[in-house]
């Protein structure tokens, strides 16, 4: 947990922050630019490099947002311990797991 | 006892821990609102992966997807996640002007407060309304 604590959080919750929003402004201007054949285009597009690697920078930065941004209220509203590490134990699990269903579900769509 | 008797005094100062007593600054509600919504995306995130493997699993996965977020009867209940995004990003931006030193005086602190609340709505109900007239 030490890794994610202190101005290295305060940093990271920033940059992940930054990231996402270009990260959706591209997605929307992309998605905006879809017709006619949409799944083909979407296909093609999640499936190509520059695509994949996109959605997986999008993801992995939601990830460490979502992290630090629920561990920070976490730890301001849930004070007992017994509550506050499996509550965090169980954010971090679906956060991991949603990382390898998207790698898994990109790898499978190629 | 001399101790005792100041106890009326002690017992007599006030508490102000009614929620409902308390008038919240703008600032304020826009930065619990900025919480709220943060869990609201994170509770999303888990669901939007699902979207992205059903969106690509064929023809009829991204019709369903497209058809589901647009057209279908739980399509309004996506409000909340639109609201949540639209707030978060207003607020989030607003914090990280406020980082570099932009706009952290109280008028304008106050004023982004308040647009970051609108935007959410506005964008709440625009969704609901597009919805209407499907």
């Amino acid at each position: 947990m030490r890794v994610f604590s202190g101005q290295r959080a305060w940093l990271l919750q920033r940059f992940s922050a930054l990231a996402i929003l270009v990260l959706l402004v591209l997605g929307a201007f992309t998605l905006a630019g879809a017709d006619g054949s949409a799944y083909e285009r979407w296909h093609a597009l999640a499936t190509s490099t520059h695509g994949s690697v996109l959605i997986v920078a999008f993801f992995v930065s939601m990830g460490l947002h979502a992290w630090i941004g629920v561990r920070d209220v976490v730890l301001d509203y849930v004070h007992p311990l017994a509550l506050r590490l499996p509550l965090l134990a169980v954010v971090a699990f679906v956060l991991v797991a949603v990382q390898i269903r998207v790698a898994m579900i990109l790898m499978g769509a190629s | 006892m001399a101790r005792h008797s100041t106890g009326d005094a002690a017992r007599a100062a006030p508490k102000f821990l009614n929620l409902a007593a308390i008038r919240f600054p703008v600032g304020a509600i826009a930065s619990i609102l900025h919480r709220i919504s943060g869990i609201v995306l994170v509770l999303a995130l888990p669901l939007l992966a699902s979207a992205l493997g059903e969106s690509l699993s064929g023809p009829e996965g991204f019709r369903a997807v497209l058809e589901g977020a647009t057209r279908s009867w739980y399509a309004p209940l996506l409000l909340v996640g639109v609201w949540a995004l639209v707030h978060h990003i207003f607020a989030g931006v607003r914090h990280l002007l406020m980082d570099v030193g932009i706009g952290s005086r109280l008028a304008p602190a106050r004023a982004s407060a308040f647009v970051s609340i609108a935007a959410g709505v506005v964008a709440a109900v625009v969704w609901l309304a597009l919805w209407a007239v499907r």
